[in-house]
C-alpha cells in the first residue's frame, strides 16, 4: 500500500510502480473524470495537476508521483463551488461529447495560474489538448471568460 | 434544481414505478402504426415522460448523446408542449425495445444519419402536449371546473378565474389514472418559448465537473478488465498463444480467445494490458495479407473506365460531348479514414444464468440487445442495455464488434462484470473505415463557355451495401458510394452518372460522419470549381448562373458569400502573405450548406484563417446547437482534409495513434462564423451537413493561391 494525496485526501493504493498515474487515479482511486485518450501523451484527455504543474497522467508513473500532491477535475473546485474555469465552461456551453473537457479544463486552469490574462495567441498555443468534436473556439472563449471571472474574484 | 443522469432505467423500472404508486406518472402515447408491446405492460406504448412528486420530469430519450446535443434539443421539444421547466428535466437514455422505435413509421431507432430531431419532432411535441392535457384534466377534476378554464405555466396548472394552482408533481398521480386523450392540439409556433431558442445544454454542468459518466467510466461490483489484441490482418485469426507465460502475472484472471483475437482479463486494466503485451501470440493471417491501399487505388482507377451501373441520366450526354467546343476531365480520389472518437471503443458486460446487462456506448440500443441475445442465447427481454454518454460517435458506434467481445468474455465468466477497453492503437487499427473512393468527372462546354454536359463515374464500395444491404432500394445501386456526386441542383442540360462497385473486402468499412458525402462533395465541388476556371468565370458567379431555378440553394450560397465579403482575387496581408477564398455548396441529410474558406500559405505552411458558413436546415430547433454542429462538422471535415489518412500494407493498417494519424489541433483552428436561414422547408439534419463542403472550399482556395489543383486528400501529402 502506498499513500497518495489526491484532491487533498489521502488514498491508500495498491499498484505497481510502473503503472501510469492515469490508471491509478481511474481504476484504483475510482476518480474517473480523468480520461484515457491516446496513452502516448498527445491528446491531453488525462491532464491533471501534479504539485500544481500540468501533466499528462498517462505519461507519469505511479512511482514518480508518490510524494506529490495531485489535483484532478473532481478536486479543482472548492467546497464553496466551482472553479472559475468550470463556471466559464458552463457559461459558454463549451462541451459537446464532453470526453476531452476535464483535461481541457485542467489545462486552462494551469494556464491561468501561470498567466492570469493570456492573449488570444497564448491561449491558442498553450491549450494543446485535442477535441474531436471541434469545440476549440468555445474553449478559447471560455478561457477568456474564466480569466475575467478569476480577476473579479481576486 | 438541475438534474441529469445518463443512466437508463429499464422499461420495467420506469413503468413499474408508476404501477407501484410511487408517484411517478408515466405517459404512454399511442401512435398510429406503432409497434405493439407485450401484454404485461398493459398497452403502454412509447413511454417517454415520468413526473415524480417533486415535479421532476424524467424524460426517456430514444436518442443517444454523443456531443450533437440530443439531450437538449429532443427534451426541449417535448418540454415546450408539456410546459415544463427545463431545469426540472432529468434526461435518461431509453432502454431497448419496440416502444422507442419511433423512426420511419415506428420501425426502428438509432442515432445517426442526422435524423434525431427531424425524425422525432412531431412525436415529441405530441408526447408533451398529451401529458399537459392530462395534467390539466386532473387539475380541473380536482377543482370541479371545466378544463378550458385552466392554463399552464412551467410546472404548474392554474385556474384562471380563482387563481388556484397545483404543481405537476401534485397532479401526476391523478393524471396517471386518466385515459390518454387522442388528437390533443399543439401550440402555435408563435408561442414557443423553447423551440427555436438557443436553449443551454442540459449536460454542460456534469461535463465540466467530471461527473458525466462515459462507458469507460462504468463502475460495478467485482469489475474485471480486459485488454484485447486482434489479428493485425483483417480476416485473420489466432493460431496459438501461451497463456502460461502470463497467468502468474499480478492480477491476471484468465486469457481467453475472442472471435478475431485474444483477451487478457485482470483485476486492473493496466495489469491486463501489461500481461497482454507479454503474451506470446501468433496469428493465422488468412487470405488477406497481400492487401494494400495502393493496389486497391489502382483497381479503383481502372474501374473508372468501366461502364458500371447508370444512376443518373438527363438529356443526352454523348451527343452533348460530341458537340462540345471544350471538354475537361479530372480523376479524384479520397483515402480511407478512421473515426478516432476521443473515447476509445469499450464495453462492459455482466452475464448471469437468466440475465445479461450491457453498458455499451452505442448508436442504437436495439443493436446492442440483439448482439447480446445472440451471444448469450437469452431472449431480448432478458437483456438490459445501459447507454452512458458517448465520448464521440461519428458513425463508429453502430458497429457492435467491441460489444460482442465484452459479452463473449462475460459469458465465459458468469457473475463477473467485465470491461473491455481498446487501446488507441487497437482503435485505430480495427476501425470500420470511411472507404477509399475514386471518381472521374468530365464536363463539356459550348463556345461561349456554358456547360453542356457533365459525366461522373464513381468507383468504390459503400457502407450501406456492406452493412445494411436490406436498406438498398435497388441491390445493384449502393448510394453510399456516390451520394453527393450526381443529382446536383446545377442546371447543366445533360447529365450522366455511373457507379462501379469495387469490393474492398476484407477491409471493414463503416459510416463516417456524412458518409458518401464526405468524399463526393470534395470531388463534385472541386470539379465545379475546375469548370468555373475552365469557363473563365468567377466560381461564385459560375455557380449562381447555374442556380437560377434553385432559389433555396442560391440563397444559401449568397448568404455565405455575403458574410465573407467574397473576394475573387488573391490578396496579400500586411506581412506579405498571400490569401485567397474558396467556396463550396452542398446539400446532405436534407440541409443545404455553403462555406467560404479563407486560406493563406506562408512559406509552404497552410493556414485556414476563417470559414463563413450558411446553413438552411428548414428551421433551427435550437440555433445554438445548430451553430455548434456546423463548427463541429467543419472541424471534422477540415481535420480529415488536412492530415488524415489510413493506409494498408500487407493487409495491415500502417497508422496507430495520433502521431501518425494527426487530428486537427487547437492552433490550426480557423475562426468560424455561422448564419442560419430558417426557410420554413421541411426539417433537415444538422450533425453531418457541416462536414462535406469544407474540403472543397479549402482546396478551391488553395488552387487560386498556388495554381495547384488538389485531386486527392489529405493535403499533408502536397508541397505548396
Amino acid at each position: 500500500m502506498t499513500t497518495l494525496m489526491i484532491n487533498g485526501k489521502q488514498y491508500e493504493l495498491d499498484a505497481e510502480d510502473d503503472m501510469p498515474l492515469l490508471w491509478v487515479i481511474r481504476d484504483i482511486a475510482g476518480l474517473t473524470g480523468t480520461k484515457f485518450g491516446c496513452g502516448i501523451g498527445m491528446c491531453g484527455a488525462c491532464s491533471i495537476h501534479l504539485d500544481g504543474e500540468l501533466v499528462r497522467s498517462c505519461m507519469m508513473s505511479f512511482g514518480a508521483a508518490k510524494d506529490k500532491a495531485i489535483t484532478t477535475i473532481e478536486g479543482l473546485g472548492s467546497e464553496q463551488g466551482l472553479h472559475p474555469v468550470q463556471q466559464a465552461w458552463i457559461d459558454k456551453d463549451v462541451s459537446q461529447c464532453g470526453y476531452c473537457q476535464p483535461g481541457q479544463i485542467m489545462a486552462a486552469a494551469a494556464l491561468l495560474r501561470e498567466n492570469p490574462n493570456p492573449s488570444e495567441d497564448e491561449i491558442r498555443t498553450k491549450m494543446t489538448n485535442y477535441c474531436r468534436c471541434g469545440t476549440y473556439l468555445q474553449i478559447f472563449e471560455a478561457v477568456k471568460q474564466a480569466a475575467q471571472l478569476q480577476g473579479e474574484q481576486s | 434544481m438541475s438534474t441529469l443522469s445518463n443512466l437508463s432505467m429499464t422499461r420495467r423500472q420506469f413503468l413499474g414505478a408508476a404501477a407501484a404508486g410511487a408517484g411517478v406518472f408515466v405517459l404512454g402515447i399511442s401512435l398510429p402504426g406503432c409497434a405493439k408491446v407485450d401484454e404485461q405492460d398493459e398497452g403502454v406504448i412509447n413511454a417517454f415522460i415520468g413526473i415524480d412528486e417533486n415535479g421532476v420530469v424524467t424524460f426517456q430519450n430514444p436518442f443517444i448523446e454523443m456531443g450533437q446535443g440530443t439531450y437538449t434539443s429532443i427534451p426541449a421539444i417535448m418540454a415546450e408542449e408539456l410546459d415544463a421547466d427545463m431545469a426540472m428535466l432529468k434526461v435518461v437514455q431509453a432502454p431497448h425495445g419496440p416502444e422507442y422505435r419511433i423512426m420511419f413509421n415506428n420501425t426502428t431507432r438509432f442515432t445517426g444519419g442526422s435524423f434525431s430531431v427531424r425524425s422525432s419532432y412531431m412525436t415529441m411535441r405530441k408526447a408533451g402536449a398529451t401529458a399537459r392535457a392530462m395534467l390539466i384534466e386532473a387539475a380541473a377534476g380536482t377543482w370541479r371546473v371545466p378544463p378550458g378554464e385552466c392554463k399552464t405555466e412551467p410546472g404548474v396548472v392554474i385556474h384562471r378565474e380563482s387563481g388556484k394552482i397545483m404543481t405537476y408533481g401534485e397532479l401526476a398521480p391523478l393524471a396517471a389514472k386518466l385515459d390518454i386523450p387522442a388528437d390533443v392540439p399543439l401550440k402555435d409556433d408563435a408561442s414557443f418559448r423553447l423551440i427555436g431558442k438557443p436553449i443551454k445544454r442540459t449536460d454542460n454542468r456534469v461535463k465540466a465537473t467530471g461527473e458525466a459518466e462515459f462507458g469507460i467510466d462504468i463502475k460495478a461490483d467485482g469489475l474485471l478488465y480486459a485488454a484485447v489484441k486482434q489479428s493485425p490482418v483483417f480476416g485473420g485469426s489466432v493460431q496459438s498463444y501461451d497463456q502460461d507465460a502470463v497467468l502468474k502475472m499480478p492480477g491476471v484472471v484468465a486469457v481467453e480467445e475472442i472471435p478475431n483475437g485474444v483477451a487478457v482479463i485482470a483485476d486492473q486494466y493496466w495489469r491486463a494490458k501489461k500481461a497482454l503485451e507479454q503474451l506470446p501470440v501468433t496469428f493465422d493471417e488468412g487470405d488477406n495479407a497481400d492487401f494494400s491501399s495502393k493496389s486497391y487505388l489502382e483497381k479503383l482507377k481502372a474501374a473508372l473506365n468501366e461502364s458500371g451501373v447508370r444512376v443518373e441520366n438527363v438529356g443526352d450526354a454523348d451527343e452533348a460531348f460530341s458537340e462540345a467546343a471544350k471538354t475537361i476531365e479530372a480523376v479524384y480520389h479520397a483515402p480511407f479514414l478512421a473515426h478516432q472518437t476521443m473515447e476509445p471503443m469499450n464495453c462492459t458486460a455482466l452475464v448471469t444464468k437468466d440475465h445479461c446487462k450491457v453498458w455499451a456506448p452505442n448508436q442504437g440500443a436495439d443493436f446492442v440487445a440483439k448482439v447480446a441475445a445472440e451471444i448469450t442465447g437469452l431472449k431480448l427481454d432478458a437483456i438490459e442495455v445501459i447507454t452512458p454518454f458517448l465520448g464521440g460517435g461519428f458513425g463508429r458506434r453502430f458497429i457492435m464488434d467491441y460489444t460482442a467481445q465484452a459479452v463473449t468474455l462475460a459469458k465465459k465468466h458468469p457473475g463477473r462484470p467485465i470491461k473491455v477497453i481498446w487501446t488507441r492503437e487497437e482503435d485505430t487499427q480495427h476501425d470500420h473505415y470511411r472507404p477509399m473512393t475514386a471518381a472521374k468527372y468530365r464536363a463539356g462546354f459550348d463556345a461561349q463557355g456554358n456547360p453542356l454536359a457533365i459525366q461522373i463515374t464513381t468507383a468504390g464500395e459503400g457502407p450501406s451495401g456492406r452493412l445494411n444491404p436490406e436498406f438498398l432500394k435497388d441491390p445493384t445501386i449502393d448510394e453510399s458510394i456516390f451520394e453527393g456526386g450526381p443529382h446536383q441542383p446545377y442546371a447543366i442540360p445533360n447529365k450522366r452518372a455511373d457507379v462501379v462497385n469495387v469490393t474492398v473486402k476484407p477491409v471493414p468499412i463503416g459510416y463516417w460522419r456524412s458518409v458518401g458525402n464526405s468524399q463526393n462533395a470534395f470531388f463534385k465541388e472541386s470539379f465545379i470549381d475546375e469548370m468555373a476556371h475552365a469557363a473563365g468565370a468567377d466560381p461564385v458567379e459560375f455557380r449562381r448562373n447555374l442556380l437560377t431555378e434553385q432559389p433555396r440553394f442560391k440563397k444559401v450560397l449568397d448568404t455565405a458569400v455575403g458574410m465573407a465579403n467574397w473576394k475573387s482575387e488573391v490578396w496579400q496581408d500586411e506581412s506579405g502573405v498571400k490569401h485567397a477564398m474558396g467556396v463550396a455548396l452542398h446539400e446532405s441529410f436534407g440541409s443545404i450548406v455553403a462555406q467560404v474558406a479563407e486560406v493563406a500559405v506562408d512559406d509552404g505552411d497552410i493556414q485556414v484563417v476563417r470559414v463563413w458558413c450558411a446553413v438552411d436546415c428548414g428551421f433551427a430547433v435550437n440555433p445554438a446547437i445548430v451553430k455548434m454542429q456546423m463548427e463541429s462538422g467543419i472541424v471534422y471535415g477540415l481535420s480529415a482534409a488536412w492530415s488524415e489518412e489510413i493506409t494498408f500494407e500487407k493487409g495491415r493498417v500502417m497508422q496507430s495513434n495520433f502521431h501518425d494519424y494527426p487530428i486537427l489541433r487547437p492552433d490550426q483552428m480557423p475562426a468560424v462564423e455561422v448564419e442560419i436561414i430558417n426557410s420554413g422547408e421541411p426539417l433537415g439534419g444538422i450533425g453531418e451537413p457541416g462536414t462535406p463542403p469544407i474540403a472543397p472550399a479549402v482546396c478551391n482556395a488553395l488552387f487560386k493561391l498556388t495554381g495547384q489543383r488538389v485531386r486527392s486528400l489529405p493535403l499533408s501529402q502536397y508541397t505548396f
